[in-house]
């Protein structure tokens, strides 16, 4: 819980034609990582065609379950296997007719849509055609010298190509326009038709079917307008019945392509990080937990009955950075590990924060919001929600528990100080106590990042950095002795002497040691060893009395409760009790947050940031289900 | 604040472009020195290509990409700081590499071209990326591409381009749509700096657009054989030195020569000694190149300058390209210096 798991690497050899049942079965055993494999002697790819046919063929399938609405849960037969190449090429293959099928209805229904709305926009134009003071017949003429076209384009190229036109003699009159599309007639001498008909292309310039009868009787031309809406419901409804038998016909072998492309995706899957090969032979690249190598071996045995061969091997120091982290956290614990992941992943070997993190977060959230009536409000929003938070509800619910617990030894509820006495302190009539409580939880807490910090040098392999870095034992001692200093200046011990030495002998080392790292010239580095000297007690004295702002956090809180009393009593007594009700709301959502920020703030900057880089990589085993796929 | 810091990122970054003597000494650098010249020059993406010996046989599609990806770093860089219409222009700057993109998309999907290789053609845009290209790239057809693109970003610069496609079924059509929606939406994000920023930056715009334009025009016209009305049409609406009356005058001409015959003297003057549309660009563009030096030498805005760095950066990538697409393809020394003749002859 503390450290990730040990692991090791495998490499697992197998003939070609298995490499895919092999990815189903590490899947399947569910701890799996797949890593790039470094066998120079392996130099082929023998899973890229598979992978490019399973990306293939889960873009047609996904396309065609929209339509078809087969999204429920997908129940796997535990002795599936999954398909060879061949198979998977075949199953893309019916898959790609079946789209092209769909997608010539999808595309008609498309065009009618277009054409529908096309029809609409001519309806509204037609009144405005009728009322055009020419003789459109004889203008339409198709011999007659000019070439008269009536139409559409978008209305912001209009303007382009009214003076395109113009070049060739053309005149566009636009006498509608109707969302983006304007509707014109452009005429000019037919003996230039050919020059215009590129231009009118690319402009997207539609021509409107203006109907025979439009011509001589407009009229009529409405019949002609509800004709073609007819003819299109009935293409549409054609189109509808095609997808209609084609959900039919399809819809029971899609289901099954559904379930034959989710056993193939783990190799799929692993072909992301590199499978190689040559001639017959794959081989699989990964990391596994150690204790489970007996388990994976049995796997493997039960499938392929000794046609594999396993390597292995425990990480080099020069990969550990490569290496992912693997951590099993207790189920109470695991709704922290979102808010320890969004300040990042625990390198493998390193000290993991999780379990100080959900202490220490929920221990200055209470000190700082101590209070029992506002607690159990928190905890019993965070208990409606349990369904809509999820697992972060549990964090609010323990959080509102410690609030409470720190309410009873505050004795504060709801802001009033004298219903209940406080089993421990009041923070409002000892802020003294309170404020160096803070600051001595802060030393603690320091100590114990440093500690982990020199602890994760060594693991590193840093040996130097964790003994004479500012933030390693040396910066500890230095520390220390500052802080015994401190506290013997202000009379609450009486070490002045050893610890000014102790913290002498600390500094002293630090300088040492950036002096020989700094790697630069005698002016530079002179200025790189004092400035970084300095730091280095600026630094912990600042991040010291950073804690403070425990003490003036739990003291806010009382103070601010007061001012509600304050401005309530100067009000009647629906005014008093409605003053209350707000203010106390005011005080959980306002000051609560801050709080809870504040916590996080504390945690990561004062904390995360001393001893965790959080630039490891995370754990992801190769599986089944697509959800927690790479792909 | 964040002007000067803009402005001192600037300057610092100037200090990367190349010298022309610096160009013909990378074309003679040993292979196995290659990357640590390039660490020098500042161009750490390109060094990555020559680390390896495998790496030093990557392609020219790899060698265009890590140059785009070079240029990409530098302007996320630049972008940091800036706000409202400037970052707004300078992001789509970067978008011209994504409608590359999509007519890398669109030609597949013509050619019927695996998805895996269209995706592993395609510029890996990084945080400047908008698209969904793995989804792109598994559309059925052009017809279902165009549909999801213009379900996406760039629906505006799409809707026009397939509009042109349906009536057509040219690719030609398809591509100068794209093309052309695209310096039309640069242009309208440049206006409001060409107001607040001034001359500076509006020189710069004006001889990219008027670059363009006349190259498009002459190829267009001359090339394609199209007829004026239509090469006006495909041509970016300026409204920079080259006008739209200047603009449909040059396309009615009937030879390069009249074209040219037809500019006004400045340009010209400019142009003298152009006998062909590649040695019209190279006039152009290295017109454009010395404003851009001017710009970027002097105390003008901070986002002219830096427009102005990310022009010649670019110019200057394409020769260090040259160079190393010529030294992977086994020319002689003498030939890539011939190639890398960036300022004209008569000039």
């Amino acid at each position: 819980m503390l450290r990730a798991e040990p692991l090791l690497k495998i490499q697992l050899m197998m003939l070609a034609s298995e490499a895919q049942d092999a990815a189903l079965s590490l899947a399947r055993f569910g701890v799996f990582n797949p890593a790039a494999c470094t066998l120079d002697t392996l130099a082929e790819s023998p899973a890229a065609p598979y992978r490019e046919a399973w990306l293939e063929a889960e873009a047609r399938l996904s396309k065609l379950l929209e339509q078809c609405g087969d999204t429920g849960p997908l129940h796997l037969p535990e002795e599936a296997e999954a398909p060879a190449l061949a198979d998977l090429q075949e199953l893309n293959s019916w898959l790609k007719g079946v789209w092209i099928a769909c997608l010539s209805c999808h595309e008609s229904e498309a065009q009618i849509e277009d054409a529908r709305s096309h029809l609409d926009a001519l309806e509204e134009t037609l009144a405005k055609l009728e009322r055009l003071n020419v003789d459109l017949a004889h203008l339409l003429r198709a011999d007659s010298l000019l070439a008269v076209h009536i139409g559409s384009l978008p209305a912001t190229g209009l303007q382009r190509v009214t003076e395109a036109l113009a070049m060739t003699g053309y005149l566009v009159s636009r006498f509608d326009q109707v969302g983006e599309q304007v509707f014109a007639v452009i005429a000019g001498p037919r003996a230039r038709h050919d020059e215009v008909q590129g231009l009118l292309a690319q402009a997207g310039w539609r021509e409107l079917p203006v109907p025979d009868e439009l011509r001589t009787h407009p009229q009529a031309a409405r019949a002609w307008l509800e004709a073609e809406r007819a003819r299109m419901n009935a293409q549409s409804g054609a189109e509808c019945r095609i997808m209609d038998g084609l959900r039919e016909q399809f819809g029971p072998r899609l289901h099954e392509a559904r379930l034959r492309l989710a056993l193939a995706r783990p190799l799929a899957e692993a072909a992301l990080a590199g499978v190689r090969g040559k001639g017959g032979l794959a081989a699989l690249s990964g990391w596994i937990p150690k204790r489970q190598l007996e388990a994976l071996r049995g796997t493997l045995d039960a499938h392929f009955h000794g046609r594999y061969w396993l390597d292995l091997r425990e990480p080099s120091a020069g990969e550990v950075a490569e290496v992912p982290s693997l951590v099993r956290y207790p189920g109470w614990l695991k709704p922290f590990i979102p808010l320890v992941k969004s300040y990042g992943v625990p390198r493998y070997g390193e000290f993991d924060p999780a379990l100080p993190f959900a202490f220490t977060y929920l221990l200055l959230f209470g000190a700082m919001f101590g209070d029992v009536g506002h607690g159990a409000v928190i905890l019993l929003l965070a208990a409606i929600l349990v369904r809509r938070l999820g697992r972060m509800a549990w964090v609010g619910i323990a959080a509102g528990a410690v609030s409470m617990l720190f309410g009873v030894l505050y004795g504060s509820i709801f802001g009033y100080e004298g219903i209940l006495s406080p089993l421990w302190l009041s923070p409002l009539h000892d802020p003294i106590r309170v404020l160096t409580l803070a600051v001595g939880f802060g030393v603690g807490f320091i100590v114990f990042t440093l500690l982990v910090n020199a602890y994760n040098k060594v693991v590193a392999g840093h040996v130097g950095e964790a003994l004479f870095d500012s933030t390693g034992l040396a910066g500890l001692v230095f520390y220390l002795g500052a802080v015994g200093s401190v506290a013997s200046l202000a009379g609450a011990m009486d070490l002045a002497q050893p610890a000014g030495i102790l913290a002498g002998l600390g500094i002293v080392t630090i300088a040492a040691y950036k002096w020989f790292e700094a790697k630069a010239g005698l002016g530079e580095r002179i200025l790189v060893t004092a400035i970084e000297t300095l730091e280095t007690g600026i630094n912990l004295f600042s991040n010291t009395l950073s804690f403070m702002r425990v003490a003036a956090f739990s003291l806010n809180h009382v103070a601010l409760a007061l001012a509600i009393f304050t401005l309530a009593n100067g009000l009647d007594r629906a005014g008093h009790g409605l003053t209350l009700v707000l203010g106390n709301i005011v005080i959980i959502v306002l000051e609560g947050g801050i709080v809870a920020i504040q916590a996080l703030r504390l945690m990561y900057y004062e904390g995360f940031s001393r001893f965790f880089s959080g630039d490891g990589t995370e754990f992801v085993p190769l599986r089944l289900s697509s959800q927690q796929a790479r792909i | 604040m964040m002007s000067a810091y803009l402005n001192t990122r600037v300057s610092l970054f100037s200090g990367r472009l190349w010298r022309d003597e610096e160009f013909d000494a990378l074309v003679s650098v040993p292979d196995e020195a290659m990357a640590d010249a390039l660490t020098r020059r500042g161009l750490p993406q390109l060094a990555a290509g020559y680390d390896s010996l495998s790496a030093r046989q990557q392609d020219a599609r790899s060698l265009e990409q890590r140059i785009i990806a070079q240029i990409l770093d530098e302007t996320r860089v630049m972008l940091r700081p800036l706000s409202g219409s400037a970052r707004n222009f300078l992001s789509f700057w970067t978008a011209r590499f994504e409608i590359s993109n999509v007519k890398t998309l669109l030609r597949s999907k013509m050619s019927d071209e695996r998805p895996a290789a269209a995706l592993a053609r395609l510029i890996p845009m990084g945080a400047f990326g908008r698209l969904d290209n793995q989804e792109l790239a598994h559309a059925e057809d052009v017809g279902e591409l165009l549909r999801r693109l213009e379900a996406g970003p760039y629906a505006g610069i799409v809707r026009h381009a397939r509009r042109a496609f349906e009536q057509s079924h040219d690719p030609f059509s398809l591509d100068a749509a794209l093309d052309r929606g695209y310096y039309e939406g640069l242009t309208a994000r440049a206006q409001p700096l060409e107001e607040t920023v001034g001359a500076p930056f509006r020189s710069l715009m004006a001889n990219f657009i008027d670059r363009i334009n006349l190259v498009w025009l002459l190829r267009y016209r001359f090339n394609y054989k199209l007829p004026p009305a239509q090469v006006y049409y495909l041509l970016i609406g300026s409204r920079y030195s080259l006008s739209g009356k200047q603009l449909q005058q040059l396309a009615a001409q009937e030879s390069l020569e009249a074209v040219l015959a037809a500019l006004p003297a400045a340009w010209q003057a400019r142009l003298s000694g152009a006998t062909d549309i590649p040695g019209v660009f190279a006039r152009m563009e290295y017109a454009a190149a010395e404003q851009a030096l001017r710009v970027l030498h002097s105390s003008a805005p901070a986002i002219a300058r830096t427009f102005a760095y990310l022009i010649l950066r670019e110019r200057d990538l394409r020769a260090v390209r040259a160079v190393l697409r010529g030294r992977h393809l086994g020319l002689a020394a003498a030939d890539i210096r011939q190639a890398l003749q960036r300022v004209p002859e008569v000039v």
